[in-house]
């Protein structure tokens, strides 16, 4: 225990000893990191507002009312029974002309001139949720066949589907950005502790010669290693989630786009990049001890300019 | 203690730092090892702490072939030597207490047991009150007295000195050499090299001298030179 204390208090001296060094590494580790997660947090935005938006609802089908243009009494229930056959689609909802009064005042509560309408002009509609996004294009067709019951066929399928490929789109680039930027910052960290190594090779050289084995020489430089790369994570998943939380306070009156992500999101991702700092720090710190330590048995003469 | 078997070295660009020497250094020895500036005896020392590995020849250091030792066994050897340099090899950011105590450290032993060893061995070297001062706050003669005490701080059965006096002046040599001579009383095997004639001639101990990697003389109670008939 006192050892590895002994080894922790050399670490956070070595830290303290080479600040501007340190603070580069952390600056890279929280720069490609941030980047990152940054990606994460749209893509799960998106995510999130596309579920939002579709709330279930794929096709909307705006129907003409019964006893009128030709539409005899009984029509509604009969497309309905006809739709709910087709393979394409999960449910089916009807939504009478009382129904669409009432969601009516819902979105336009508070605007008293919209308001002022005859709630008998809104015609009833059914609303239609498919087993696939894809297939909205068929379920709009086949509906637009159905004159003379069917006005209108709205559909935001289209919509969802582009975002629903931009998150993949976004998905792919992100983990791309993520192992880009991720070995950058391996690099950087490596190369800190080349630097950190070349800074301390006279100490190095005294611990080889009172008989400090590699691996405790080692382990200084790979908690220095694991601690800068700790530092930039966190920097970064902290930087992001208040960037995020500010932006979504500043965005609350938005009605169509919602910008809160889950704390639970932020928690569980943030973690890992937590973990994934720290890894990068170390194997950063392996890398760059490589060349100075591998099969080192001299004690100076593998340190350039060792005693 | 030490003994070494036809050992030769041979650097690269053809130099012969060693040919083909033979030597056998018993328990509680105190040795020189003698000669002018690149007659190999800096490089007998750094053979014999695995610092460089032999061309030709073995190495026996407390009972073990040091010439075989894989490397990660290099430490566990070089913890039962203690070495002592020219240049003190001290850490100018430790207090003198901290590069005494760095050698306990890195053997993993508790802080509580540290303490004390240290207080110990500075006590031993006469630096007893100069504990809490860097390096740089030090003498000559003071820092190589940490550098003694760091290296024997561990009480190793062996200390190798390369020229520990080679930088300070006689009458504070005088005074490492005492502290020496103070450690090899208490049974530790000590193998100096020096060119110091003054000191090998006072001490009056086994002297090996070496010219050109070759060992020309190896006498008990001599002084620098060879003796000359009467």
């Amino acid at each position: 225990m006192s050892r590895f204390l002994f080894l922790v208090r050399e670490a956070l001296t070595n830290l303290k000893r080479n600040l501007l060094v340190v603070a580069g590494a952390v600056l890279a580790v929280f720069i490609s990191l941030s980047l990152a997660f940054g990606a994460l947090v749209v893509n799960e935005v998106l995510r999130v507002n596309t579920l939002a938006w579709q709330d279930g609802v794929h096709v909307i089908a705006f129907l003409n009312d019964e006893n009128s243009a030709g539409v005899s009494a009984g029509a509604h229930q009969a497309l309905i029974s006809e739709v709910e056959t087709w393979e394409e689609v999960e449910t089916v909802a009807y939504f009478d002309k009382n129904d669409a009064w009432i969601e009516f005042q819902r979105i336009f509560e508070g605007q008293d001139d919209l308001l002022d309408i005859d709630p008998t002009i809104l015609p009833a509609s059914i609303r239609i949720e498919l087993i696939e996004i894809e297939f909205h294009n068929s379920v709009q067709f086949r509906l637009e066949q159905q004159t003379p019951v069917v006005r209108e066929v709205n559909t935001a399928a289209e919509e969802i589907e582009q975002l629903q490929n931009l998150s993949s789109v976004l998905n792919v680039l992100g983990l791309g950005m993520a192992i880009v930027l991720g070995m950058s910052a391996v690099v950087l960290i490596a190369n800190t502790i080349r630097l950190a190594i070349y800074a301390r090779r006279d100490e190095v050289a005294v611990m080889k010669l009172v008989g400090a084995s590699n691996w405790f020489i080692r382990v200084p430089f790979l908690l220095e290693g694991m601690i800068e790369g700790l530092l930039g994570a966190a920097l970064a998943v902290f930087t992001v989630w208040l960037g995020s939380s500010r932006l979504a306070d500043a965005t609350q009156s938005f009605e169509l786009f919602r910008l809160d992500v889950a704390n639970q999101f932020f928690f569980q991702w943030g973690l890992l990049f937590l973990i994934f700092g720290a890894l990068a720090g170390v194997i950063g710190s392996l890398l760059g001890l490589s060349r100075y330590l591998r099969d080192a048995e001299g004690v100076g003469d593998d340190i350039p300019g060792g005693v | 203690m030490i003994r070494l078997e036809n050992v030769t070295k041979v650097y690269e660009g053809g130099t012969v730092a060693a040919n083909n020497v033979s030597l056998e250094i018993q328990k509680g020895e105190f040795v020189f090892l003698v000669g002018a500036s690149g007659s190999g005896k800096s490089t007998l020392i750094r053979l014999m702490l695995r610092d460089e590995p032999v061309t030709r020849g073995t190495i026996w250091v407390a009972g073990k072939d040091i010439t075989t030792l894989p490397k990660w066994k290099i430490p566990y050897l070089r913890r039962s030597v203690g070495t002592v340099f020219q240049d003190y090899k001290l850490l100018p950011n430790k207090t003198v207490n901290e590069n005494v105590a760095f050698a306990l450290e890195v053997l993993g032993r508790p802080a509580s047991a540290i303490k004390p060893q240290v207080e110990q061995v500075l006590d031993l070297v006469g630096l007893a009150d100069k504990g809490e001062r860097y390096p740089r706050q030090l003498s000559g003669g003071e820092q190589q007295r940490v550098s003694v005490a760091r290296s024997f701080v561990n009480r190793p059965p062996i200390m190798l000195c390369d020229e520990p006096t080679g930088n300070l002046d006689p009458k504070t040599s005088v005074g490492i050499m005492k502290l020496l001579d103070r450690i090899n009383r208490t049974g530790t095997t000590i193998v100096m090299a020096t060119h110091d004639h003054a000191i090998v001639d006072a001490m009056k101990r086994r002297v090996v001298a070496l010219e050109d990697g070759n060992v020309t003389r190896d006498e008990l109670a001599a002084g620098y030179e060879r003796r000359t008939e009467e």
